[in-house]
């Protein structure tokens, strides 16, 4: 296979993988990238562990324009992290062009690998708008085989530091939701604990107490509890308003996990990446807030029409 | 204030409105024209919501009347002065407005309106008036503006105070437009122009979701377009959190502070 080399545009969106074996290889892909990304004025972000910054550091050297941070300060949840990006970009008062490498945390259990896999096609959708670029490096010693396919399918671009590529595996967001990688969760097995039919505007704040007060199971913060509430009011306030009615609004409550459901049956299909962009671009602000205020929402599409919201804090 | 789209959400705020009247007690005068009273009868409504009514209106508690019968204002005092005499402890009167508009002028309905905020400011009594939303945009400002002391809805509460509005209850997709319409209110006298800024109390705000925020930004957009500040009082921590996902301290004119010195 020959490799297409492709350099990396300033001023437009990027988003590469770096695969590599060991220290030698991730510092051959990141210093061109660094180097890259300040002699183009921008900002640059090398984030990693606290003991491979302290390696990167001495390699790399200090820049006016070149910050270090730590995976634990600045990675702590998916969906927060996502929104924290997008967020620098959205309020930057001049346009503002970002340089990110690092080792995405990608946590210790499947779910966690799941839920940041998703965040690295999620930033395809969330950041594409912005002069972002992203070199996302991948330990193929440590990591196991499907972490590093669903690598491939989240970033449009692999490198290894002098040689850039067009992956073939790369799937759009919306296709990579889909897609068994992603591994995106379903609703709960069993019955739900609150499974109810709304019709109008004037039953919101009913449902809201209905749920709120089956939000309590151990091992939930209150503070999820509170937001998971919160987005799905926003998702139910939303399909009242575009979905069909009725709408089905189901809750399961734990172990140490809540879970919402809105179901309408409405025309039309619903667009899966809906609540990605920030408003100012277009699209729902209701599902934009709903995002934020829970970790994990996923938009799906049901056969016969309509759309279906999964919400779960966990 | 009831703010309703459709029928449906009419019915069911007219019932749980009766059925509070007639949990507390109180003398509740029904306002119907003959058009209502053949389409949609309150007693239907009632009857439909579950609400038991018959034994009020045996008593004379539940009373539905025509436009004309209280129409002139010695005659609304009057009823209300009647009930609390005869032992009733607070007084309730509603009806729509849009027909109420129907066999009377505009002009006369707001003078009815003008009487009955004052028969509420000087007696314990309460008093419901539905607007359609078609109808709230231009109405509502008006509306507004005589509820001198404040709205009540059965989800929102706002109380006009020396620097500004306080807000009780929650704010969402069922009630937005009465809090847009408070605040223009609010926004709009000749204290808050004075002064300059408006304080926007928020510690008794249990909820705000993005219609909510919506409505503060529309509701004192032309005060900060002036130059007006917005200062939104103490909100509690999920409101706050919602105010800081929409970047509320960033647009023009407001700021967010915690609760005052």
């Amino acid at each position: 296979m020959t490799a297409q080399v492709e350099a990396i545009t300033p001023g437009r969106y990027s988003h590469d993988v770096l695969l590599h074996d060991n220290d030698a290889q991730l510092v051959a892909g990141m210093k061109p990238f660094v180097e890259l990304g300040l002699a183009s004025g921008g900002q640059v972000l090398v984030h990693s562990t606290e003991a491979r910054v302290t390696m990167l550091r001495e390699v790399l050297g200090t820049h006016p324009r070149l910050t270090y941070g730590l995976d634990c300060e600045l990675y702590h949840a998916p969906s927060s992290t996502l929104f924290a990006y997008q967020r620098v970009f959205e309020d930057s008062p001049e346009p503002l062009e970002m340089w990110a490498t690092g080792t995405v945390p990608l946590g210790d259990t499947e779910t966690e690998h799941a839920a940041w896999g998703r965040y690295e096609s999620a930033v395809n959708e969330v950041l594409r708008p912005y002069a972002f670029h992203g070199l996302c490096s991948y330990d193929t010693q440590a990591l196991p085989p499907h972490v590093i396919a669903a690598a491939k399918a989240s970033h449009p671009h692999v490198t290894a530091g002098t040689e850039r590529w067009m992956s073939h595996e790369y799937a759009e967001p919306a296709a990579f939701l889909v897609d068994p990688l992603a591994a995106v969760p379903g609703a709960p097995v069993g019955e739900p604990d609150v499974a109810v039919e709304v019709s109008c505007v004037a039953e919101l704040p009913g449902v809201r107490r209905l749920l709120s007060r089956f939000a309590l199971p151990d091992g939930v913060s209150r503070q999820a509890a509170e937001g998971l509430v919160a987005a799905t009011h926003e998702a139910l306030a939303n399909a009242l308003q575009h979905g069909g009615l009725p709408v089905r609004v189901e809750l399961w409550a734990g172990p140490a996990r809540l879970t919402c459901r809105v179901t309408d049956h409405g025309r039309g299909v619903p667009d899966l990446l809906a609540g990605y962009r920030h408003p100012r671009r277009g699209g729902s602000t209701g599902l934009w807030a709903a995002r934020q205020l829970c970790e994990n929402v996923f938009i799906g599409d049901l056969p016969g029409g309509g759309a279906s919201v999964l919400l779960s804090t966990a | 204030m009831l703010i309703h789209r459709t029928e449906q959400e009419r019915r069911a705020g007219v019932a749980a409105w009766v059925a509070r009247g007639l949990e507390q007690g109180a003398k509740i005068v029904y306002v119907e024209t003959a058009e209502q009273s053949s389409d949609r009868p309150l007693m239907e409504v009632l009857q439909d919501q579950s609400v038991p009514a018959e034994d009020a209106v045996a008593s004379g508690q539940l009373e539905v009347l025509t436009p004309e019968e209280v129409a002139c204002e010695s005659r609304l005092e009057e009823l209300v002065g009647r009930a609390l005499a005869g032992g009733y402890p607070c007084f309730r009167v509603g009806g729509e407005v849009a027909t109420a508009q129907t066999v009377m002028s505009r002009d006369d309905h707001v003078e009815l309106e003008r009487v009955v905020e004052r028969l509420c400011h000087d007696w314990p009594m309460g008093a419901l008036c539905q607007y359609t939303e078609a109808e709230v945009r231009t109405v509502l400002p008006t509306a507004t503006a005589l509820h001198r002391d404040g709205i009540r809805h059965p989800q929102l509460q706002t109380m006009r105070r020396p620097d500004g509005i306080a807000l009780a209850g929650e704010v969402d997709l069922c009630d937005h437009l009465v809090l847009c319409s408070a605040l223009i209110a609010a926004t709009s006298s000749a204290a808050a122009s004075a002064a300059g800024s408006v304080v926007v109390d928020l510690s008794r705000l249990e909820f705000l979701d993005v219609s909510g925020g919506r409505a503060l930004l529309r509701g004192t957009a032309e005060y900060r377009r002036n130059g007006g500040q917005v200062r939104l009082r103490s909100p509690q921590p999920a409101v706050d959190r919602l105010l800081d996902l929409l970047a509320m301290d960033r647009e023009p004119g407001f700021t967010v502070e915690e609760a005052s010195a």
